[in-house]
């Protein structure tokens, strides 16, 4: 069964990059620009794994998270936080926050497929 | 075009956005906007920036991003305030940015020395301790490198090689197959060295892994069985569940922890490798990893890590079952099985699996047969820990809005549309606009033609036709105004390159200036603003470079220091108006006066008011690279500057005040394409006037027309005197002038403010006409501004009111030059 992965990003280049990078290796992708329509996509459409970024308008990765657990259906997906930081702070407050895992930027194909894997069956 | 290509052309369209966002958030922030979510926008630009960059391996627009993001994070946590001088630093750094963006764009080369300037001054704000602590220390070349250097790696499918020589990226993406493959293979892996292993036992050098999750794990959604996957396929692997932690079912919590699993790992994966497998994890878990020869250590790390104490002191639990069971090989194939499912959250099949399954609590006593134990089970119940509560609510998924279903799913079938803007847009090629205003104009003459003919036929008003042609009309005209539409566009693209020219140039004479922009968002025809750049650069560097004067001359005349220019755009009579007006010295009229003489544009007894010797550094030939009007010492004459607004159909004046400063004024045409317009015939021609320039009109009585010279008549219009043009004569289409008294007068008003009445033979009525270049098709003629198609079909010339009312105005000029020749 295709699996669908969420990103949420606001960079449009990123999107491109995740999509091209999930849709070659058989996901089907979902966009979203940021942390409120990210949880709105999820909420309608449902997701095997999500893929956000932390720095965004509206609605950061930290909430995102915050927003995933706190939804009882989606408590369990698994979150990966993508992000150029590779401060540590920001991974550890993900990760308390309740992310699974993370990818850290420039990501290449194989490393986020990896990490999907991972959390994913 | 390649991917990947693409992808990197989407990166430098959206840098360009981002730049801009970047350069309105930092000059809001000069501005005094100190809201946090402004500054966070500036640093999430440049973010953006970078993890693009990072992504194609642009190393120094990478350093650079890294080095001005770092200080706008130092700003964004409050280690750094937001002072004058930092915003002023900050606003240089993004010039320097965008000039690295351009160089990356086109594969050109950034100037070193400035960016080494540029680092060290962000730098600067910090400190030079801070800098240390944040890593600026080991000189930029590294800094880029180690933290965000893009380091390719091989994709392999048939094994997940690493360490693979590097590829480039676009290759990389390739040769990326599909999943499902992925899948397969792991599958096939996973089967494979397990049987192998068993032959190989004892031979192969192995690691002993002991793995147990904690609480916390499962609550971000990480499954043990997955990473017991990810760990098999790094070699052949047994693995041995400890359940003996597992509390009877009525003790039992679905959201605890209780099993443990330790693993054989044979084949030659390092400790990197195997540690690799539980990054996600590692915090979350009790994890040891040794290697199987130091057994006496694992052993006793083994027994450390088992959780036998809970069971003991568990009376109900039977522990030489548990353990028993927990010391029986598992069968991976089982295992992974059930583990492979589909994602927990998605599968509530899934939910039942502990209540069909034999609770393993409840059989152990009875039968005390360990082998029974059901390993399936178990493992169900691991996963329910994480799962529990998703499971619970299985029903509970809110019903999909329709409108975010179907953007999403929009978003999905067309990811790369970029739906970064929050109103849906889509790129059309301008070809096709055009073709389309250029089909809407030949409809919108067709559409006269047909009334004209209906009315010649002599058909009622009231007729069923004549009714249907005015609703014709009226679509005809909402048809217009729409593709218009699309045309339009805010003047905003043009403004907001203007801040860095300001900044630039006040640099380089050493000023210090304030860009005030007003009206970013009037919008104007796509043709239009393409050619507002350089006339507005023209004037701003006007400004700068001699409309203000030096900090220390303003401040010796009781002038702030910094200087104000303020560039403004709005709609005014169905033109859109393009202001620069700047607070410093303000025209110096003796100098022009004497320039404008010694130049002999004027003759010396000319009598010119205020205004008019203002307008004369407009005069072609005035200008030279020592003169007031000279641009920045680029040679560039206001004169070139008027021509090219002339040759946009727009007009260019200037008014000032002595001390306080000048205001060059330009309008131009909302649009190129359509025009509203007074039909009027003169000397047996019919001709156009521009609706937006006309006042009233009026029909002349003899006792209010003087004639001034013998030639030259004015028309008293209400205590004012204004020039009476006649246009066939001025025209040329005939010699002898009309009976003012037999005639119209059409009260008209330059852009300049200029005024003067058009004497024609009769108005015909007003009517929107279409544009034809008369540039493009014949030449251009002094006084007509085009040409347009008549309902009849017939060519009818547009009036260059301005040109009229300026031709009539300097007659005095060149007749004085005359009889002073004479």
């Amino acid at each position: 069964m295709t699996k669908t992965v969420l990103t949420i990003d606001d960079s449009r280049t990123m999107r491109e990059m995740l999509n091209m990078a999930l849709v070659q290796a058989g996901y089907r992708v979902l966009q979203a620009v940021d942390g409120v329509e990210g949880l709105e996509v999820l909420r309608a459409e449902g997701a095997d794994v999500v893929i956000t970024d932390i720095n965004m308008p509206r609605l950061d990765g930290f909430g995102v998270i915050e927003g995933v657990r706190a939804d009882p259906s989606h408590r369990a997906t698994p979150i990966l936080v993508l992000t150029t930081e590779s401060d540590a702070t920001k991974k550890e407050r993900a990760r308390a926050a309740g992310a699974t895992g993370w990818i850290v930027k420039p990501f290449n194909p194989t490393k986020l497929v990896d990490a999907i894997r991972r959390v994913a069956a | 075009m390649d991917p990947f290509e693409s992808i990197k052309a989407t990166f430098f369209q959206e840098c360009e956005e981002l730049l801009t966002d970047m350069e309105s958030g930092l000059l809001a922030m000069e501005a005094g906007d100190d809201d946090p979510e402004t500054i966070n926008a500036v640093f999430r630009a440049v973010h953006s920036v970078k993890g693009g960059a990072g992504a194609f391996g642009l190393e120094q627009l990478i350093r650079f991003a890294h080095v001005f993001e770092t200080i706008l994070d130092e700003l964004r946590s409050g280690r750094l305030s937001l002072t004058e001088d930092v915003t002023r630093v900050l606003l240089r750094a993004s010039d320097v940015l965008a000039d690295h963006v351009q160089a990356a764009r086109n594969d050109g080369s950034v100037d070193e020395t400035r960016t080494h300037g540029m680092i060290s001054d962000l730098q600067g704000l910090v400190g030079a301790e801070r800098a240390a602590e944040l890593g600026f220390d080991g000189e930029e070349e590294d800094a880029g490198e180690e933290d965000f250097g893009f380091v390719p790696v091989t994709l392999s499918l048939d094994e997940p090689a690493d360490d693979a020589p590097p590829a480039d990226v676009s290759d990389l993406i390739a040769s990326l197959a599909p999943a499902p493959e992925a899948e397969a293979e792991a599958e096939a892996e996973v089967a494979a060295p397990a049987a192998d292993s068993l032959a190989e036992a004892g031979a192969a050098p192995a690691w002993r892994v002991t793995f147990r999750p904690k609480t916390e794990m499962y609550a971000k959604a990480n499954e043990a069985g997955l990473v017991l996957r990810e760990l098999a396929r790094l070699g052949g692997v047994e693995v041995n569940l400890d359940a003996s932690a597992v509390p009877p079912l009525d003790q039992l919590s679905a959201e605890q922890a209780y099993l443990s699993w330790t693993i054989r790992l044979t084949g030659d994966a390092t400790e990197a490798e195997v540690r690799d497998v539980f990054e996600f994890v590692e915090d979350d878990c009790d994890l040891s990893i040794v290697r199987e020869g130091e057994a006496a250590e694992a052993e006793a790390e083994a027994e450390a890590a088992a959780p036998v104490d809970i069971a003991a002191e568990d009376s109900d639990a039977p522990a030489d079952a548990v353990e028993a069971a927990a010391a029986a090989p598992l069968d991976l194939d089982a295992l992974l099985a059930r583990v492979q499912g589909d994602s927990p959250a998605a599968e509530p099949a899934e939910a039942e699996a502990p209540a069909e399954t034999p609770a393993p609590e409840a059989e152990a006593p009875a039968s005390a047969e360990p082998a029974s134990l059901d390993v399936a089970g178990l493992i169900a119940l691991a996963e329910k820990a994480s799962t529990e509560h998703a499971l619970a609510t299985p029903a509970a998924k809110p019903e999909p809005k329709v409108e975010t279903k179907a953007e999403s799913k929009a978003q999905a079938a067309a990811p790369t549309g970029g739906s970064a803007a929050p109103a849906p847009t889509i790129r059309v090629d301008l070809d096709r606009v055009d073709r389309l205003i250029n089909a809407v104009g030949e409809l919108v003459i067709q559409q006269a033609m047909l009334s004209q003919r209906v009315f010649e036929s002599g058909l009622a008003r009231s007729s069923d036709v004549a009714l249907g042609l005015e609703d014709l009309e009226l679509l005809t005209r909402e048809i217009q105004d729409s593709v218009m539409a699309i045309r339009a566009q805010p003047v905003k693209s043009v403004f907001q390159r203007m801040p860095r020219l300001v900044r630039e140039v006040a640099d380089m004479v050493g000023k210090k200036v304030r860009l005030v922009m007003e009206g970013e968002n009037t919008e104007v025809d796509k043709t239009v603003i393409e050619r507002l750049s350089d006339p507005i650069t023209h004037m701003l560097r006007n400004a700068i470079d001699h409309g203000l004067e030096r900090p220390e001359d303003r401040e010796a005349n009781g002038k702030p220091g910094e200087g104000v220019v303020r560039l403004a755009a709005l709609h005014r009579g169905g033109r859109i108006v393009i202001e620069v007006q700047d607070d410093g010295r303000g025209i110096n009229r003796e100098r022009v006066r004497g320039i404008a003489m010694s130049k002999g544009l004027i003759a010396e007894d000319a009598v010119l008011s205020d205004d008019e010797i203002d307008n004369l550094i407009f005069l072609p030939g005035f200008s030279t690279a020592d003169v007031v009007s000279d641009i920045s010492g680029r040679g560039v004459g206001m004169d070139v500057v008027k021509r090219s607004i002339q040759a946009l159909g727009g007009r260019i004046s200037i008014s000032s005040e002595p001390g306080k400063g000048s205001k060059f004024t330009m309008s131009l045409p909302l649009t190129l394409a359509v025009l509203d317009g007074m039909v009027v015939s003169a000397a047996e021609q019919t001709l156009v006037a521009p609706l937006s320039n006309i006042v009233e009109s009026l029909t002349p009585r003899s006792e209010d027309v003087h004639l001034i010279g013998g030639r030259d008549a004015v028309i008293r219009i209400r205590e004012t005197f204004v020039p009476l043009i006649d246009v066939g004569v001025a025209l040329g289409f005939r010699d002898t002038p009309l009976p003012p008294s037999s005639g119209v007068a059409v009260l008209i008003e330059s852009e300049g403010g200029g005024k003067a009445a058009l004497l024609v033979e009769a108005i015909q009525g007003q009517r929107q006409v279409v544009i034809k270049s008369l540039e493009a098709n014949y030449q251009q003629i002094p006084g007509v501004a085009a040409a347009t198609i008549l309902g009849d079909g017939r060519v009818a010339l547009i009036l260059d009111v301005d040109a009229l009312v300026t031709s009539s105005r300097r007659k005095s000029a060149p007749r004085i030059e005359k009889r002073m020749a004479g």
